[in-house]
């Protein structure tokens, strides 16, 4: 830097590399600006990434949801009552289809149930999805695959397949086509935990343990069989019927008819195809008796060797009870039972007394739903406390409906030296059946008991069953419950009842059958309880026992062993 | 000595950019490989499905019963009945010797031309 006019002002050069140097830095800073222009820009586009929330759900429900499977349902011996299918459901998304005519004609021509008009409607719009037919069949798929329309794809859906039909629908249930469940075990199942598992999305692919229900499906279709053969066989409205294991309260099979086709949802909405088993409530008929003999022997307040005068009705004010086929004599405890006399059943709870009665029906449950795992329950009426007529007509099970299943609960009991177990529908292990036992009746009550069941299949109401169930040592008791038609008892409609238990010598399965408005087979006897729930229930035994394990045994030692001491 | 730095990291970083790109290729087409591989066990899951559904509805009972039915005359079935039933315990227990007398009984009867068992039968018959 030097004056060269001392005169002027000085002027100052800069030099040629600090220009540059100057230059360099303007530079590296518009690129440092633009640099970081750019890469605010990713970022920004980077965040405005994340923040976009898809649209994964299907007309408002989660896709997982849509997929999600529901576990095989199996019988004790591994046989599937009820799997998932996975079948192909065809949707759209209408923003991607370009021409929605050549679609609609398309899709129209592999599938011709569908209406072309609706199909434009629906494939027309922006939306992301929508369904055009769920739950199709793999040849369609492939057909419309091959149709190459963009927007038109597959979502594997499970379907429920119930392989037995109508076999055990009420057992079973049915599901909507969402996969939940809407009656039966399904819904039970979908109560449990289904439901939550599927909503937290854990129940994709074939993950879920199936579920082992309590049913012999052998069993089951032995009773479905007879039962729809007894419907026809008696001309009876309906029939049901179930079967239980009294040492592990397992239900070996329940069923109630008409039923429906589980595979086909909406036949289960029919009025008449309600679970009569579990939602149905009945008067029980002469089936009570049991109750009220066992009951009144365990107070010690009546002994098996008393005898009680059935020689005349029962009078309450203007009302008389007599008995049905009265033998219109004196009568010990098993004749009151084999001869199912009415007025011996009263004399033998007033011996006992109404408040015991009562106390015992509670015991037993009769006033409480009964506990199967079946979502379909109905309360039962049992009057809070008995009037002396009530008590008098409830002790031969006319005055208090309660569900076959509890009454079923009860004879196990009197037949499992008085061990009263929880029934279930799932598989139990005896262990744990053992923890629900309640003791309702001593040992020797249940000896007694044993003994008149076998003695009114020997000689009293249940030859009928003997007949059929000959060699496998079943006993029971008949009931024939007059039906309340408009208010009044009207004794051409009657409710026919067996309860029965086998073998008696070493009691095993106690069964309830319920034949509804019976006539009488033609060539036959007679309408009473014994000629069609007693025969159906002695057909089922012979078919079943044999499955069960139980052989025939004719030893007539087998019989005289029940006989208790005191009579013999 | 800065030149020939440069032109090694010119050189690792193309060399970088094609395994990087090739990188990429190769896991789009294993992702491809898997939706295809997916698809097919979803397929062939359904094909499962489809399959075990049709065995465990030809074991029913259900379907079994009416097809044993169709055949009862032809095959000569009955439901067995419950003196049909045995036990081990019935059964007589060997001879502990041959009876030969009746052996030789037997045979004398044959040489004389008198079969006794062609007899029960033509008896029976």
């Amino acid at each position: 830097m030097v004056a060269l006019d001392a005169g002027g002002a000085p002027i100052a050069f800069d030099g040629a590399r600090k220009v540059r140097r100057h230059l360099t830095k303007a530079r590296i800073r518009w690129v440092i600006v633009a640099l970081v222009l750019i890469f605010g820009a990713v970022a920004g586009r980077l965040v405005q990434l994340g923040l976009v929330v898809q649209d994964n759900t299907i007309e408002g429900r989660a896709r997982d949801l849509i997929t999600a499977t529901r576990p095989a349902i199996l019988d004790r011996n591994g046989l599937e009552l009820a799997v998932d299918v996975r079948v192909p459901s065809l949707f759209a998304e209408p923003r991607r289809i370009i021409d929605v005519n050549e679609a609609a004609d398309a899709i129209h021509s592999v599938l011709p149930d569908v209406n072309v008009d609706w199909l434009r409607q629906r494939l027309t719009g922006d939306k992301g999805f929508v369904w055009i037919k769920r739950e199709l069949t793999p040849a369609i798929e492939d057909k419309i695959m091959q149709l190459g329309i963009p927007g038109l794809d597959f979502v594997t859906e499970s379907k429920r397949f119930y392989p037995g039909g109508p076999e055990a629908s009420h057992i079973l249930g049915a599901v909507n086509i969402d996969n939940q469940g809407i009656a039966g075990i399904e819904k039970a199942i979908d109560n449990d935990d289904v439901a939550l598992l599927q909503q937290v999305g854990l129940a994709r692919g074939n993950e879920l343990a199936p579920v082992n229900l309590s049913i012999d499906l052998r069993v089951q279709h032995v009773m479905h069989d007879v039962l729809v053969d007894a419907i026809s066989r008696y001309q009876a409205d309906d029939a049901s019927g179930i079967m239980m294991d009294i040492k592990t309260g397992e239900v070996l099979g329940l069923v109630s008819l008409p039923d429906f086709d589980p595979n086909n949802p909406v036949t289960a909405l029919q009025k008449d195809s309600f679970n009569r088993i579990t939602a149905g409530i009945y008067e029980l008929g002469s089936t009570m008796k049991s109750v009220t003999i066992a009951g009144a022997l365990d107070s010690g307040k009546v002994k098996i060797t008393d005898s009680f005068d059935a020689r005349f009705g029962v009078r309450f004010g203007r009302f008389t009870i007599d008995d049905f086929h009265g033998k219109h004599r004196i009568l010990t405890v098993p004749e009151i039972y084999k001869y199912s006399s009415n007025v011996g059943a009263i004399h033998v709870m007033q011996a006992w007394g109404k408040e015991n009665f009562r106390a015992f029906l509670h015991k037993l449950g009769f006033d409480q739903p009964e506990p199967l795992q079946l979502p379909e329950k109905r309360n039962p009426v049992v009057p809070k406390t008995f009037s002396d007529i009530v008590a008098a007509t409830s002790a031969f099970g006319h005055g208090l409906s309660v569900s076959p299943v509890a009454m079923l609960r009860a004879m196990a009991a009197f037949a499992n030296d008085g061990k009263m177990v929880m029934p279930t529908l799932y598989k139990t292990s005896l262990d744990d059946a053992q923890k629900t036992y309640e003791q309702v009746v001593s040992e020797k009550t249940s000896e007694e008991m044993r003994y008149i069941m076998r003695l009114n299949a020997l000689e009293g109401s249940g030859t009928r069953m003997n007949k059929f169930a000959q060699g496998y040592r079943a006993g029971g008791k008949t009931g024939t419950a007059e039906k309340v038609i408009n208010g009044r008892y009207d004794s051409g409609k009657v409710l026919s009842l067996f309860a029965s238990v086998f073998p008696l010598d070493q009691p095993r399965y106690a069964m309830m059958i319920l034949v509804d408005n019976p006539h009488t087979e033609p060539g036959q006897g007679g309408h009473t309880a014994g000629w069609n729930a007693g025969e159906a229930t002695g057909r089922i035994i012979a078919r079943v026992a044999p499955m069960l394990g139980i052989s025939p045994n004719f030893d007539p030692m087998l019989d005289s062993q029940l006989v208790p001491p005191e009579l013999h | 000595m800065i030149r020939s730095l440069n032109i090694l990291l010119v050189c690792s970083s193309i060399c970088m950019l094609v395994a990087v790109y090739a990188l990429k290729y190769s896991a789009e087409d294993v992702a491809a490989e898997k939706v295809t591989l997916q698809r097919t066990i979803e397929r062939q899951q359904a094909d499962l499905s489809l399959l075990k559904a049709d065995w465990a509805f030809l074991n029913q009972p259900a379907n079994v019963a009416p097809i044993v039915n169709r055949h009862v005359a032809e095959l000569d079935l009955q439901p067995l009945s419950q003196d049909q039933f045995g036990g081990i315990d019935i059964l007589p227990m060997r001879l502990k010797a041959p009876d030969t007398q009746a052996l030789d009984s037997l045979f004398e009867s044959l040489k004389s031309g008198v079969d006794p068992i062609q007899q029960i039968i033509s008896e029976s018959n």
